[in-house]
């Protein structure tokens, strides 16, 4: 039985199960509700979970399990032979595989029939020819041992779909069962439907903890790999960025992580005050009408493409501050600077801020307003004194995500303040002027990571290095901006 | 809660269609972007002449492809990787360690690296000296080791144009940034007799006093591209006085907006490239996973498609986009026919 | 208001003693300043307007074109003596002939035509003139009498596509100057073009192709379509919000309204809000490992690109989610328990609807980001070369596709300028989508949104 077929019919149990529940408690209530422990539909809802979970989870349990187990089986019966040839188990089996599909796509298709295709033999027949019949793709001739194997494979996977389907059905009607048996008036469904909700919800936070390990995991081995071809002291202390194709590459972190903060900032700069004004606007001020058609216009900046705002501080921007700013003022002649990266990827945060920002106003209660009012307070005071510091927690969190998206920005940064990285050694005056070329510590992970240097060397792998490094610096700003939230969090009402 | 119910039967249903088994019917390639214009070429003309379904061309960079491909053996992991420079030792030992034994080097031609400027502006004719003089970090001026002090090209040398030097190089990713170091830079910095000037002042030490020659200049004049050509090409386009570096393919695809610059008096193409005439070019490789030929349906085909005389010969469809084709061709067909590994092969 | 306050006794006779028509200088600095702070408000919405004026328009421009083509009319004669020397229609003999060996067919009919026309053109070679038809007409060729052996013979008219340089000189790319200069059209070739064009032989019009097809190589820009990048966006976007809406809901609920104060609570928040700077290509970094290499899901298929962008979304969406639950006042929840709601009725019957619009904002910004998205995709197989379409869902979700953003990336960085529209072209249907997703959110946030 196919597993959608297996998971409708559970669905089907479970709303049975669900008006049965709801029956039965009302019943044994004799029809009146007021003296069930909780509302009827709990009732239903606890039946219809019993029902469902139990079996769905030993489904995809086993699901996962069984082809493993299959493949395991069915590779002892391959001769070590076979396997030599192909200088690989995991591409036998995939053979393998694909002979079994393409028998039970002959089957389907009525070449032969079931008890043939059992006890098919190379030697008796063409099986190859059968076989690339069906349309199906064969790369090179079947032998006996693959179609042996094939066959093994067909057995036991038949065998395995029918247990599965034994198992789930039999725990959905042992769920069911049980279920409707503890259905009773005083039975506290509510409870028992509500802690299984708050299971899935607390599943469903901790994923954000299993995406960190998997994050840490995956980038830890290679950066220790790194550390033990680089040292660590002048990876963190390092204050000049240059790889080299030759080794002896000098891979300082200090200039990328300086180029990060300063563009961040920059963008942040003109992010916010645009930002947060415009929100301002649209929930103080603005009436319906250009609120509907704004707000959406401007969201659409947080989703055109990182090239167009790349292209465009390439193009128009960088010039523009080179010709009248920076060359004027006599601080650079480079059309790649972090202003021109920090100004055009403020535009695209604008959003960021302004669409959540302005949710978050919007939100703040209306009798807040109203007493500011009736004190005499013009709508501008009420708002600085009263509606932003009751929205602030909800704002620093739009700050803060507009600043990790500053942080991830790559396109942006490699188009409009290049892919040098800042020149720490060349004096103070050469890291604060915004109008020099810098990069980011994003930019060089990717950069390093799809360049043509050799995988195993130094100038790659501290794309790892950079990531776990960034990863942890961001993660302490983290800890820290929390910290000050809570401090300063206040509830309104 | 039916949010919940979704999500639920979502996953159940991701969870279980996940392991049903697929087995992959498509080439697998991935790796340098350099090659993945010619590798995307042969595949559509691959899909479209044989049964089997088109392969999905990846790219990432040669060291991405390169590290997928010795990540294993088996259906999730590429079958080609492709690379514009010649796999490196250490590599061949970290695909060993995978399992990934019996690699199949397959050299499909040469990339030529051209220099180009606008075309309504001057024109260039360079030498491998003049751009060492314009580009390192230090030149030497009477005899002594000085920060490079030239601004325009004719202070470089009187006979080219009075012109800002301003100059695209690609990015310390690439690996055409180590051709231009290696075959420009550092021959200018030869040619020109400096390079004994640095010897001395770095003790003798000749890797040292390479490092010294091809370290550019961080004032501003050159510009590092971590972007493709098509960046470069935006940037000359904003600043008139740019000279980029650019593949041989790219220049010919844009002749309308770029004029090419000779190199030692000769111009490149195609042709100057193949017979060694030009000098600034580096090898495209693809390398193929014996392991995967006969399992992998259409592998071998392509492999051998591609070094075929009607693709990759001097009058195939690569050489039109601007692939050098390589004069040893017929070798490497053998080598793809006879599915010879590395070690056999070279 | 008492003697005591600050004003003082004189203040207040100052006051008393103004019109109330006539402002006090107190009023009008307020007046002033209330004044300045909408003028602030309104050129902050003007500025995000004008800059999504101006990077619209510039798209717009650019991109329309893509969605116009060239094309040119010819009758080719099916060469039986080409196609199917045996004369036997042997499918599989017919199939031994490449796309090499159509392509002089094509430039017979076209010599046929030019004939037919009175075309002659000075110093045009015939390899010239047959380069005004795309590369794309001998596959297209081959396809059709594949799948038509019994044409073999006859003389068919086939619609081709012009080579993306003549397509070029109707859409002002290319003109008569710039191709003395280049080295892949000819002044010649134009002029053989216009005289096609003249004979009817040569037409401009709609390209639905470029939203139905396939990606084609470098060699013939003409013949690019987003087909699949669309298909294989779509899917991904299903599978985002399928996953990441629910579980970011589910998640923020939680934080928000039932977790308690302890260290697990602390340790999930501080990593959800770092998860959202964690830089996008390490998502990628972690799903090659985790997906790919560990869980054995196959490389370049929309699952795992879903996957992948479901964690990057996540955080967005969960930090959204809380803002907004946030901003519920606690006076609802009170009201809930007070009349005897469990904790968990007042959150979903009360508090969570009154969060939506904000939750949708949040959705939206994560979905736009996670559409537009290219360098998670970069390492798990998705900035890829793919031409075959991927089949329906389920199994779709398993095959090789690519993605609107990686289309736009790849377009980007190809040497011909005739990619640079395109390019255009598939961010005006990735707008196109976000447009869409707005307008759902815009219509949804109608009936929720509402002030207290």
């Amino acid at each position: 039985m196919p597993v959608l077929w297996i998971v409708l019919a559970v669905f089907g149990l479970g709303l049975i199960g669900y008006f049965v529940g709801r029956l039965r408690a009302l019943g044994s209530a004799g029809g009146d509700a007021r003296t069930l422990h909780s509302l009827p539909s709990y009732y239903g809802w606890h039946a219809f979970m019993l029902t469902v979970a139990p079996a769905l989870l030993v489904l995809a349990a086993w699901s996962l399990l069984a082809p493993n187990l299959i493949d395991r089986s069915v590779s002892e019966t391959i001769p070590e032979a076979t396997i030599a040839d192909a200088s690989n188990a995991s591409l036998v089996l995939a053979e393998v595989r694909r002979a079994a599909g393409a028998l039970d796509a002959a089957v389907a298709q009525g070449l032969v029939d079931q008890e043939t295709s059992r006890n098919l033999h190379t030697e008796s027949t063409d099986v190859t020819a059968l076989l690339k019949e069906t349309g199906s793709v064969i790369t090179s001739a079947v032998t006996q041992p693959i179609l042996q194997a094939a066959q093994e494979f067909r057995a036991l996977t038949k065998r395995s779909n029918l247990y599965r389907t034994i198992t789930t059905f039999a725990l959905a009607l042992i769920g069911f069962g049980f279920a409707i048996k503890r259905t009773h008036k005083d039975f506290r469904a509510r409870n028992v439907v509500e802690n299984g909700i708050m299971v899935i919800l607390v599943l469903a936070s901790s994923i954000a903890i299993l995406t960190t390990v998997g994050i840490v995991l995956s980038m830890l081995f290679e950066t220790s790999h790194f550390f033990g071809l680089y040292s660590w002291r002048e990876f963190f202390l390092g204050t000049k960025w240059s790889p080299d194709f030759r080794g002896d590459s000098q891979l300082g972190i200090l200039p990328l992580l300086w180029g990060t903060l300063y563009i961040s900032l920059v963008a942040l700069l003109v992010a916010v005050p645009i930002g947060l004004f415009a929100a301002i606007y649209l929930s103080e001020y603005a009436g319906p009408r250009l609120r509907a058609v704004a707000k959406p216009m401007i969201e659409i900046l947080a989703g055109i493409p990182t090239i167009v705002y790349g292209l465009f501080a390439l193009i128009t921007i960088g010039p523009m501050i080179r010709d009248w700013i920076a060359q004027p003022l006599g601080l650079g002649n480079s059309s790649n600077s972090v202003m021109t990266a920090g100004l055009v990827m403020g535009v695209m945060l604008i959003p960021f801020v302004s669409s959540l920002s302005d949710d978050i106003i919007n939100a703040v209660p209306q009798a807040m307003r109203d007493g500011s009012f009736g004190l005499g307070a013009t709508h501008s005071e009420t708002i600085k004194q009263v509606v932003l510091p009751a929205a602030l927690p909800g704002i620093v969190g739009a700050i803060l995500l507009a600043a990790s998206r500053a942080i991830g920005e790559t396109m942006i940064v490699v188009m409009g303040a290049g892919a040098a990285a800042a020149q720490m050694d060349q004096g103070l005056g050469e890291i604060i002027n915004p109008f020099q070329a810098m990069t980011t510590v994003t930019v060089k992970i990717v950069s390093q990571l799809t360049g043509d240097t050799d995988f195993a060397s130094p100038e790659t792998l501290v794309a790892f290095a950079l990531g776990l490094s960034l990863f942890v610096i961001t993660l302490g700003l983290n800890v820290l901006a929390l910290y000050i939230v809570r401090k300063y969090r206040e509830q309104y009402e | 809660m039916s949010l919940f119910k979704l999500t639920a039967s979502t996953v159940a249903i991701a969870a279980v269609s996940a392991t049903a088994a697929i087995a992959r019917d498509n080439v697998q390639v991935a790796g340098s972007s350099t090659v993945l214009p010619y590798a995307s070429i042969v595949a559509e003309a691959f899909g479209e002449n044989f049964d089997f379904p088109t392969p999905v061309v990846e790219s990432g960079g040669s060291s991405a492809g390169l590290k997928r491909f010795c990540e294993g053996v088996g259906e999730n992991t590429i079958d080609v990787a492709n690379a514009s420079r010649k796999i490196k030792e250490t590599e061949i030992a970290a695909c060993a360690d995978a399992g990934v034994t019996d690699i199949i080097e397959v050299r499909i031609g040469y990339d030529g690296i051209v220099f180009a400027s606008d075309i309504d502006g001057n024109g260039f004719e360079f030498t491998p000296i003049q751009w060492y003089k314009a580009l390192s970090d230090k030149v030497v001026v009477d005899g002594a080791l000085v920060d490079n002090p030239y601004t325009k090209w004719n202070e470089v040398d009187a006979a080219l144009p009075d012109q800002e030097i301003a100059a695209f190089i690609p990015g310390t990713k690439h690996g055409t940034r180590e051709v231009f170091e290696d075959q420009v830079i550092l021959a200018g910095c030869e040619a020109s007799g400096d390079f004994d000037v640095f010897k001395a002042a770095n003790g003798d030490d000749t890797k040292a006093a390479e490092k010294a020659c091809i370290s550019i200049r961080t004032d501003g004049v050159s510009t590092d591209i971590d972007g493709d050509y098509t960046e470069t090409l935006a940037r000359i386009e904003s600043n008139k006085d740019g000279i980029g570096v650019f593949g041989l393919a790219f220049y010919e695809n844009n002749t309308d907006k770029l004029q090419v610059a000779t190199m030692s008096g000769v111009v490149p193409s195609t042709e100057s490239i193949a017979t060694g005439d030009y000098p600034v070019s580096r090898p495209l490789y693809f390398y193929v996973k014996r392991a995967h030929v006969g399992v992998i349906p259409g592998l071998q085909d392509y492999a051998s498609f591609f070094v075929a005389d009607e693709i990759a010969g001097p009058d195939g469809p690569l050489a039109a986009y601007g692939l050098v084709s390589d004069p040893e061709l017929a070798a490497t067909q053998l080598i793809v026919e006879e599915l010879k590994p590395m070690s056999e092969g070279m | 208001m008492t003697d005591a306050t600050s004003n003082g006794p004189t203040a207040r006779a100052k006051k008393e003693h103004g019109s109330l028509l006539v402002q006090d200088a107190l009023t009008k600095r307020r007046n002033a300043s209330e004044r300045r702070f909408r003028a602030y408000g309104l050129t902050a919405i003007g500025i995000g307007v004008a800059a999504l004026i101006l990077l619209l328009t510039s798209i717009l421009s650019q991109g329309l074109p893509a969605f116009q083509q060239t094309f040119v009319t010819l009758d080719v004669v099916l060469d039986e003596a080409k196609l199917d020397k045996k004369g036997n229609r042997n499918i599989d003999e017919i199939k031994k002939v490449t796309t090499f060996g159509y392509a002089p067919l094509i430039k017979n009919g076209l010599k046929s035509r030019m004939e037919e026309l009175n075309i002659s053109i000075d110093g045009l070679s015939d390899k010239d003139a047959g380069g005004i038809i795309s590369k794309e007409a001998a596959g297209q060729l081959r396809r059709y009498v594949i799948a038509n052996p019994d044409e073999i013979g006859n003389s068919v008219e086939f619609r081709f596509l012009a080579n993306g340089r003549i397509d070029g000189y109707y859409k002002g790319r290319v003109t008569m100057q710039s191709a003395e200069r280049d080295n892949n059209v000819s002044p010649q070739q134009l002029q053989l073009a216009d005289a096609l064009k003249d004979g009817g032989a040569l037409v401009t019009r709609f390209n639905w192709d470029f939203i139905t097809k396939a990606d084609a190589s470098e060699n013939r820009p003409e013949a690019a379509g987003i087909g699949v990048a669309i298909i294989g966006s779509l899917y991904m976007m299903m599978i985002v919000l399928v996953l990441a809406l629910p579980i970011g809901v589910a998640a923020s609920i939680y934080l928000e309204e039932f977790a308690p104060q302890n260290w697990f609570t602390d340790l999930i928040e501080v990593n959800i809000s770092n998860l959202a700077a964690v830089p996008s290509i390490v998502y990628g970094i972690l799903g090659l490992a985790i997906f790919i290499n560990y869980g054995g899901l196959p490389q370049s298929a929309p699952i795992v690109g879903g996957l992948v962008l479901t964690l990057m979304t996540l955080p967005t969406i969960i930090i959204a989610t809380r803002a907004s639950l946030k901003s519920v006042p606690p006076s609802i929840r009170a009201a809930a328990l007070g009349v005897g709601a469990s904790r968990m009725q007042s959150v979903f019957h009360h508090v969570l609807p009154l969060a939506m619009p904000g939750i949708l904002t949040g959705t939206i910004i994560g979905l736009a980001q996670a559409l537009g998205e290219t360098a998670p995709l970069m390492l798990i197989g998705m900035v890829a070369f793919v031409r075959d379409f991927p089949s329906a869902p389920p199994e779709g979700f398993f095959d090789p596709a690519s993605a609107l953003p990686v289309q736009v990336y790849n377009w980007t960085t190809r040497a011909d300028p005739a990619f640079v529209e395109r390019a255009s072209g598939a961010i005006i249907v990735l707008l196109m989508f976000l447009l869409c997703m707005n307008m759902i959110a815009i219509i949804l946030r109608r009936r929720f949104e509402r002030r207290w």
